[in-house]
């Protein structure tokens, strides 16, 4: 990304949006995020600086970060790759290879991304082989909900040829109903609220699914 | 574990809470990990559920934010991750931050107090055939190559 222009840090990883200082008033050039990175808060993480520079630059260069100019590394940045199966057309809908029905996929490999999205498919695969091994039917998530919409990006067909790995986001899940408003028109939900009305029908409609799991 | 109902491959996060589901439904499950006895490239420590790239979770927010939301539902379902990530969490403003070793510590110890689910360290390096019974392949983005190659002669055909 640092690549592509002396400015485009700005716009990324380094983006001052929102943070005043509250000492002068003024908005930053650029910042630079410290995140704790354990419980005693000895360890800090850098935001959005993944890298795979040779780790003795990494220093040099962060070390010419104000503030960081002895900060010693506990754990540098590195690129590696992503392994990951076309699901929509190897799996079934309940992540069982169509052809080996034996074997289930779970997590990055399955073509998820993100800690939570993989433990969410983790969760799935476990409870839907447990219902074969118990010979229950096992419950789909509604596709309203994040469990569904997830499980929906890995399974649905239509979208074999561009498969790609991706984290949770209001686009995978289904369109929100227009509302019809007191004196009859119709209204689509927009902006925040549209946000808001994604979460709040997810939450209703999980409650019929981890009721019978 | 000679009454292994389903084999895990990979103790990821993903594996990890396959494994946890399965042995509160009461099956048997044997964990294939192979750490410590083989690193990924990112892979350091022995434990379960590790961490390799950022500590956070991401936002939290469950009234207008999609991860948030699943976070929510990963709670309501009776996660072992979520729990486990609640209870080693850091501060990070909205966000979900965690210890990663205290985190990976409390997956790992959870795991292996559980009486249902046994683990073997060991590198799986092809698809187990049928007479294996279940399987699920949580081996994650950094797949061993043998098992990788495996994966891919297997599947081909369809590809």
């Amino acid at each position: 990304m640092a690549e592509r222009g002396s400015q485009t840090l700005l716009f990324g990883p380094m983006k001052p949006v929102g943070l005043t200082n509250p000492h002068t008033g003024k908005r930053a050039y650029a910042v630079v995020q410290l995140r704790q990175d354990n419980r005693e808060d000895t360890l800090r993480n850098i935001v959005g600086f993944q890298t795979k520079l040779k780790h003795g630059e990494q220093k040099r260069i962060f070390r010419m970060i104000p503030g960081l100019e002895n900060a010693e590394f506990a754990r540098l940045g590195g690129i590696h790759k992503n392994t990951f199966i076309k699901s929509p057309l190897l799996l079934d809908r309940y992540l069982c290879l169509k052809d080996m029905p034996h074997i289930r996929f779970a997590g990055q490999i399955s073509g998820c991304e993100g800690y939570i999205e993989s433990a969410a498919t983790g969760f799935l695969a476990g409870y839907f082989a447990a219902c074969r091994i118990l010979g229950k039917t096992p419950l789909i998530p509604p596709a309203t909900t994040a469990f569904g919409a997830m499980l929906n990006h890995l399974i649905d067909d239509t979208n074999v040829e561009d498969f790609q790995p991706m984290n949770i986001n209001f686009g995978l899940f289904p369109e929100l109903e227009p509302e019809i408003t007191a004196n009859g028109k119709i209204r689509h939900i927009k902006g925040a609220e549209r946000k808001e009305a994604y979460c709040r029908r997810a939450l209703e409609d999980i409650i019929d699914w981890t009721e019978q799991l | 574990m000679s009454d292994t109902q389903i084999h895990i491959i990979g103790a990821g996060l993903a594996g990890s809470e396959a494994a946890w589901q399965l042995a509160e439904r009461g099956i048997r499950v044997l964990i294939h990990e192979m750490k410590p006895q083989k690193f990924s490239p990112a892979h350091k420590s022995a434990d379960y559920a590790e961490l390799v790239c950022s500590n956070s979770f991401r936002s939290d927010n469950h009234q207008n934010s999609a991860i948030g939301l699943l976070h929510q539902e990963m709670r309501l379902a009776g996660s072992l991750i979520m729990r486990c990530a609640d209870a080693a969490k850091v501060p990070a403003g909205g966000a979900l931050a965690v210890d990663r070793d205290e985190f990976a510590r409390r997956v790992t110890e959870e795991i292996k107090a559980h009486p249902l689910i046994d683990s073997v360290c060991e590198e799986i390096t092809a698809l187990p055939d049928a007479s294996f019974g279940e399987v699920i392949v949580a081996t994650g983005p950094l797949t061993g190559e043998a098992l990788a190659e495996d994966i891919l002669k297997q599947i081909s055909h369809q590809a």
